[in-house]
């Protein structure tokens, strides 16, 4: 009796000890070069199950079902206790760790942005860093850092002078600021220079 | 007579079968390892999920294996997946895991621009800050084989089988409300699968199932089924 088209049975016939028909189930998802797959599907559901749940797909279903089955029947042999629903927990924790860390982060955030001397000292950066960190956007984020490339550290005091053309609510208490801050650097020469902030 | 007195039974010695053998109409003997976990009332319909998933023989030997104070928390994981397998056919609970990995890498990320954000409104000096640009393009690379393995020291199964233990475990196809695991209708087999199907579909293909060894031990009871 001449076989359809493999010279070798499948993984699952290999494994069975039983001849390889051309319409077996196991053979296009269980190719003879991967013994522990279905080793593996075998001892935790059967091969009469996986059988009878393969039947009842669809064709262009099963191989995201045994690939699904193999993952489950991998995790239940490392921790024959909790197999997948290990897995599960340890998302679920990492999960609320995570959102915890996150409020965390969003509380400390907004206290920075209630704080008018902050944004006074860095005002045409911390502007940007706060529109980019309420926005949640990248551009922002890119903005201010194009917009970095314009001010070198020797004119970071200079750009100070640039009247605020925004309407951040902060901008009285700003310039009182500003004004406190420019009289210690009257001698510096560099005030001379100014440029127009390109925003 | 049939019935026969089970001491180890957990239906307080009603000398009736457990769920398991009056599932598989057989007479319940003393030792049944079944017995403990699948009482007469709500345990047949347990067993049958169980049974049609991982078959009776499979369940026993791997209960054999699992040390007996272990084996209530293998029953429950077992019939969770039993459960989760017959609710969806193709990706069974690895559906949950993919969608619970995903939002993980979404928090994540989150979380790393805000703290680069906070990193530069907390400098002393005013001085330029750097602000690294997170990429976002990391999700796209996520596939099966960024599944995580199995940590044991992190396990806490209340948060898993709270909305569960709530409700009944028959094998009712009518979907569950709930925020939790079972917040997902049931989808048919032939047609096309909900949000969790279609998360699952996009990283099955991704990649191979993850093969490589856990590195922390999962206790003794794996160092005997487990063959390297």
């Amino acid at each position: 009796m001449a076989s359809s088209s493999t010279n070798s049975p499948c993984a699952a016939c290999k494994f069975l000890r039983r001849k390889c028909q051309p319409e077996c189930v196991f053979a296009p998802y269980f190719p003879p070069d991967q013994p522990q797959k279905f080793a593996n599907v075998h001892k935790v559901f059967g091969a009469s199950n996986v059988t009878k749940l393969l039947n009842e797909l669809h064709p262009s279903q099963r191989e995201d079902a045994v690939n699904s089955l193999a993952y489950e029947a991998d995790m239940r042999l490392r921790d024959p206790v909790y197999g997948c629903v290990g897995v599960i927990s340890l998302l679920q924790h990492q999960l609320r760790q995570l959102q915890i860390d996150l409020s965390c982060a969003k509380s400390e955030l907004s206290k920075y942005q209630s704080l008018g001397i902050l944004a006074a000292t860095h005002q045409s950066l911390g502007i940007n860093l706060l529109a980019g960190a309420a926005d949640g956007t990248a551009t922002a984020v890119r903005d201010h850092y194009h917009h970095h490339q314009f001010f070198p550290r020797e004119q970071m005091f200079g750009g100070l002078d640039v009247p605020a053309g925004n309407n951040y609510d902060g901008g009285i208490l700003a310039i009182g600021q500003i004004t406190q801050f420019q009289q210690p650097r009257a001698a510096a020469g560099d005030d001379g220079r100014r440029t127009v902030d390109p925003s | 007579m049939s019935s026969s007195g089970n001491p180890s039974s957990s239906s307080g010695g009603g000398g009736g079968p457990c769920g398991a053998c009056k599932f598989l109409r057989r007479k319940c003997v003393a030792g049944c390892i079944f017995a403990p976990y699948f009482d007469s009332e709500q345990g047949a319909a347990h067993f049958a999920a169980v049974h049609k998933v991982f078959g009776a023989s499979n369940v026993s030997k791997l209960l054999h294996h699992v040390p007996e104070h272990k084996r209530p928390d293998a029953v429950v994981s077992i019939c969770f997946e039993a459960q989760a397998r017959l609710r969806d056919p193709i990706y069974g609970c690895v559906s949950h895991i993919v969608s619970l990995q995903q939002q993980v890498v979404s928090l994540q990320t989150e979380l790393s621009y805000l703290q680069a954000h906070l990193a530069t409104l907390e400098l002393p000096q005013p001085q330029p800050p750097q602000v690294p640009v997170s990429s976002s393009g990391s999700l796209q690379a996520l596939s099966i084989t960024d599944l995580p393995t199995i940590s044991p020291s992190v396990y806490d199964l209340s948060s898993i089988f709270e909305p569960v233990m709530s409700s009944t475990w028959a094998m009712q196809q009518q979907p569950r409300p709930s925020d939790h695991l079972f917040g997902v209708p049931s989808s048919s087999n032939m047609g096309g699968g909900g949000e969790l199907q279609a998360l699952a579909r996009e990283f099955i293909h991704g990649g191979q199932m993850p093969a490589q060894p856990s590195p922390g031990t999962s206790g003794s009871a794996s160092s005997v089924i487990k063959r390297e």
